[in-house]
């Protein structure tokens, strides 16, 4: 399945494979930690990346958001990579998709690689959050942690998690995880990496693999 | 004054140390000092030190007959590969310099160095300088080396066969391509242990273009006096497994330990040392601290503490893996002991002169076979040994990502001009071969990210303006400076104690499957995991032994090609009824069961054994190919057969056979074997039935750090450096993507074929199993060859520990059948 319908603190969540959630009853759509310039940041430090990664992220995001059609973004911190990764091409190319979704609002939730690479420009009209943004049933917060009375929203980890195949070899699927008071969400970036989680036996993850998601029975968690 | 007038300082010199040259060194200091290069093979322990470094000295003694007051300026490099081996070079060549008096100084430059010694040394190079393949590359990277190293006359490579064959080989290949630009009338003298293909070690010495060069071959021909000794179990089990390791031995083991003084004892896995290591200790407790453990994770400044103990002679016994193979001399050991099959008849020569290491002395081990099949393995090396069929090592054909890596670090160190770095690079003998595409692409890589179509914007490493490519942001030199060197090491964790301590690396994976409070056994001590950080497991010290011991990857040797072949000609002796020597009298009554209840396979047949278990049906085929090609083979007709006849197939492999366990019956006639086991379309099929991606992610990991995409994590790295660290899965994955064409993929695809996978002895395994008779037959049992492979079926899936009952149980039942028939 490419998504999945969930509730969630009382509230119905889609899970988009391509690692977004979509809030109906507000028209909002999440996502976490893209890490725009990332690729820029490497190749500033002499590794070569190549750059289609922006392009095709974005691209994906457009995609999401035209098929929920979207009123409104929120992101779960960890906008911009690095300070370095705000490289012309990159700032361009994510100028313009700002302009192009003029009629969308965005939220951006303050992360850790913001604080170091630096606010996006006034001019994209990004609503700068701070480190936390309460709304109904939810917090939307960057690093996961829980907040009385209000399910938490998060991301930061990047989980993925890790199934024993045959031979003993294994296989490590970035994920959702839904908690008691908590969720993480899988970094939206395509370049980024993965940290393996051991969720708890109650937690609802959501695994992805080749742009499919797939709910993990309890039995396969700690 | 055979060697000119200063010939007469070193025949006293040789004299005051009761010392007589031997010929072959005498016709090493001649060609030397005529100027030549060459390559020096001889066993260890016969002084190839100073067969090389005497004439350096006579030479500069002989121009300088007045003694003068400054210091020589660099005349030597001497290279090795192993730091644990540089003191003691630095050593040997440090007594004559002392004892003559002479104007030269002799530094050692590795890792290890203090930054300080290290700028002195930069400003000003000592006479010899003794360092390693990473910190030659690193000087190189110095824009003023070459003025530095002017006076530079000869370079030398010290255990050139271990290098030989490894990435590291390579990059020495490239930087003396670069010396020899340099310096033309460099020399260049390599010292290597015998081997199979020396001719061909010589030319990677010396380059692809070095037919017009001088170069010449000395043997020390020293014919090392080896003492092969055997120990036999009272009781030849018929139907032993890998598991036992011949521990069943350890009180023969014991009796050796104490009558010699000091005694090495190798096994073939580091975790085979720590089981050892384990019951040396719990046999003879009064023994702890007098036995010591040593292999390639164990942290430096433990193993050097071993080291030193061995070079005094106070200790009793050290249990060791390949870490120690290397020729480090230490005096004092009296006896080595071989603990499972050697594998290979090199390797065992090797182990055997780490005994008698003095000149003229006899090199004594002892082999304890972990089951009865090694006796085989064992006797053939006995006849391999006198016959001296040594095995070869490969040179390695063009790794892209140690170009790579050489481009950036020499556009750093001054920076270069494309026609003339082609011709130096071709001038490797790794990369005769290398092909204009493949230079433009590694030049485009470091310049402009992807190929000439798809550069990557604002990418900058190696910049080109007016015709040289050089580097020069300093943010960048840091970087690479630091991805110099890692050629060797893997994703390792570090293990230290809670309260301080470090005790030495194991792989990640191993650590990634322990709980905290769970205890296993590493460098001899009992541990009780507690958590890992940053790449540093904490442990702290455990009330109870035992637990789990760590698994190193990589760490079952195969079986040689060459081993093989006299081990199959021993089994067909003994098909014949011929049992010649104490191994293979001992070890008879299991062959002739295997003779009675199958067949001893001929050399020129490929026996194919076919058994009907509980668990399904076993087909148990033996090409004695080594464990590498079975892994392959195993895989390949698992697939092969699976489409024949659609089931659900696990394999086994070792270094004899492989087994393919089918849930379904599956019964192929001897024309659909002949065809699974068909040389045609080897490699699609290869790829198709592995899971190759994953390989090759795996063998990535490698590349993306030699080719400097992937930083390690350093200690007190900063914020900046953390921000561009990504994983190699995560690069593959994008290059995947983005860049499907890159090179870099490529030869981690090519690698995984080569190296892991050994497709060529594999494909020359299928041809010569083309033109075998295939012996198929149908067992009531399993036999003593193919219950080894049941065996690790079993241990592989059945979980808990109720897997060593049932192969016991099955033992059991073998032994009686096969004593009721006796009778």
């Amino acid at each position: 399945m490419k998504t999945a319908e969930i509730l969630c603190a009382g509230e119905r969540l889609h899970l988009f494979a391509e690692r977004a959630v979509f809030w109906p009853k507000r028209k909002t759509l999440l996502i976490s930690d893209p890490h725009f310039g990332k690729a820029s940041a490497f190749r500033h430090a002499g590794v070569a990346v190549p750059e289609d990664v922006t392009a095709h992220d974005l691209q994906r995001l457009t995609a999401l958001l035209g098929e929920v059609c979207a009123e409104r973004l929120i992101i779960l911190g960890d906008f911009l990579h690095a300070r370095s990764g705000r490289s012309a091409a990159t700032m361009e190319a994510l100028e313009r998709w700002c302009a192009q979704h003029s009629s969308l609002q965005t939220v951006l939730v303050t992360g850790n690689h913001d604080r170091l690479a630096g606010n996006p420009p006034a001019c994209w009209n990004i609503h700068l959050a701070g480190a936390e943004l309460r709304e109904g049933p939810f917090a939307f917060c960057h690093e996961p942690q829980t907040i009385e009375k209000h399910y938490v929203m998060s991301g930061h980890i990047h989980p993925s998690i890790c199934l024993n195949r045959d031979f003993g070899s294994s296989l490590r699927l970035p994920c959702f995880v839904f908690g008691e008071t908590f969720a993480i969400f899988p970094a939206f970036g395509s370049f980024t990496g993965t940290h393996v989680m051991k969720p708890e036996k109650s937690a609802r993850v959501f695994a992805i693999r080749e742009g499919e998601l797939m709910q993990i029975p309890s039995s396969l968690l700690k | 004054m055979q060697f000119g007038p200063a010939t007469d300082i070193f025949e006293k010199w040789f004299q005051s140390r009761n010392w007589k040259a031997f010929p072959y060194q005498r016709e090493v200091w001649s060609a030397f000092l005529e100027g030549k290069s060459g390559m020096v093979h001889a066993p260890t322990g016969v002084g190839k030190t100073y067969s090389i470094w005497i004439p350096a000295l006579m030479e500069w003694c002989n121009a300088h007959p007045e003694k003068t007051k400054e210091a020589a300026p660099l005349q030597l490099l001497w290279i090795t590969p192993l730091r644990a081996l540089a003191n003691d070079t630095v050593n040997a060549m440090r007594k004559p310099v002392a004892d003559l008096n002479l104007p030269w100084t002799v530094e050692l430059r590795t890792g290890d160095t203090s930054a300080s010694m290290r700028a002195k040394q930069r400003k000003l190079f000592p006479s010899a300088l003794v360092t390693t393949p990473e910190s030659l590359s690193l000087l190189l990277s110095n824009p003023d080396t070459r003025e530095k190293m002017q006076s530079l006359k000869t370079v030398v490579v010290d255990e050139w066969h271990e290098l030989l064959g490894s990435k590291r080989g390579v990059q020495t290949e490239l930087c003396l391509a670069r010396l020899r630009t340099w310096f033309p009338s460099l020399r260049t003298w390599g010292l290597s242990a015998t081997l199979g293909n020396l001719d061909e070690a010589l030319r990677v010495l010396t380059g692809s273009d070095a037919t017009e060069r001088q170069s010449v071959m000395i043997s020390a021909d020293l014919k090392k006096k080896v003492e092969v000794k055997v120990l036999i179990p009272k009781q030849v089990e018929g139907f032993p497994w890998a598991g036992h390791l011949g521990l069943n031995l350890l009180p023969q083991v014991l009796k050796y330990l104490e009558r010699a003084k000091t005694t090495l004892l190798f096994t073939n896995t580091r975790s085979q040392t720590e089981i050892w290591f384990r019951a040396l200790v719990e046999a003879r407790p009064d023994w702890l601290g007098d036995v010591a453990l040593h292999h390639g994770s164990v942290d430096r400044d433990l193993r050097e503490q071993v080291e030193n103990r061995l070079r005094e002679g106070s200790i009793r016994c050290v249990v060791c893996t390949a870490s120690l193979d290397l020729g480090v001399d230490f005096p004092p050991v009296e006896q080595v002991i071989q603990v499972g099959a050697p594998k290979g008849v090199a390797r065992m020569l090797q182990r055997a002169g780490r005994s008698g290491h003095r000149m003229g002395a006899v090199s004594r081990i002892v082999c304890v076979p972990a089951h009865a099949l090694e006796l085989v393995e064992f006797a053939a090396v006995r006849e391999a040994i006198s016959a001296t069929a040594l095995e070869k090592r490969e040179p390695l054909d063009r790794p892209l990502d140690v170009l790579v890596q050489h481009l950036v670090t020499i556009a750093l160190g001054g920076g270069f001009n494309e026609a003339a770095l082609h011709e130096e690079v071709k001038s490797a003998y790794a990369y005769r071969h290398l092909t204009d595409e493949e230079w433009q692409w590694c030049l485009d890589f470091v310049t402009r990210g992807g190929s000439a179509l798809q550069a990557y914007p604002q990418f900058r490493r190696v910049i080109k303006s007016d015709g040289v490519y050089s580097m020069t942001e300093p943010h960048l030199a840091h970087f690479h400076r630091m991805s110099i060197g890692t050629i060797t090491s893997d994703s390792a964790v570090s293990i230290r104690f809670l309260k301080g301590g470090t005790l030495g690396t194991t792989e990640e994976s191993f650590i990634a499957r322990l709980k905290p409070g769970q205890r296993f056994s590493f460098a001899g001590h009992a541990l009780e995991f507690v958590r890992v950080r940053d790449m540093v497991a904490y442990v702290r010290r455990s009330k109870k032994s035992g637990g789990a011991v760590p698994q190193w990857m990589g760490g079952k040797m195969p079986l040689s090609s060459q081993l093989a072949a006299v081990v199959r000609k021993k089994m067909s002796e003994a098909r014949n009824g011929i049992y010649d020597g104490r191994e293979m009298k001992a070890v008879r009554p299991v062959l002739e069961i295997q003779n009675t209840w199958s067949i001893i396979p001929n050399p020129d047949e490929l026996l194919i054994e076919r058994t009907t278990l509980r668990d399904g049906t076993h087909h148990f085929v033996f090409p004695f190919a080594g464990r590498l090609v079975h892994e392959g083979l195993s895989a390949l007709l698992a697939h092969r057969i699976s489409q024949v006849q659609p089931s659900s197939l696990s394999v086994t492999i070792n270094d004899y056979g492989f087994g393919i366990l089918s849930s379904a019956p599956v019964a192929l006639d001897l024309e659909q074997w002949k065809k699974v086991l068909s040389p045609e379309n080897l490699v699609e099929d290869l790829l198709a039935c592995l899971n190759s991606t994953e390989l090759a992610k795996r063998q990535f990991r490698e590349i993306a750090r030699i080719a400097g995409l992937v930083f390690q994590g350093f200690p007190g790295s900063s914020k900046s450096t953390r921000q561009i660290q990504a994983s190699s899965g995560l690069f593959y994955d994008v290059f995947s993507r983005y860049d499907p064409e890159n090179l870099l993929l490529q030869q981690a695809r090519r690698e995984v074929l080569e190296r892991q996978l050994e497709v060529k002895r594999l494909r020359e395994t299928l041809e010569t199993v083309s033109h075998l008779k295939i012996t198929l037959l149908e067992t009531a049992r399993l036999t003593p060859l193919s219950f080894p492979l049941w065996a690790s079926f079993v241990q592989a899936n059945v979980s808990s520990e109720k897997w060593t009952d049932r192969i016991h149980r099955m033992a059991e039942q073998l032994e009686a059948a096969a004593a009721k028939e006796k009778i």
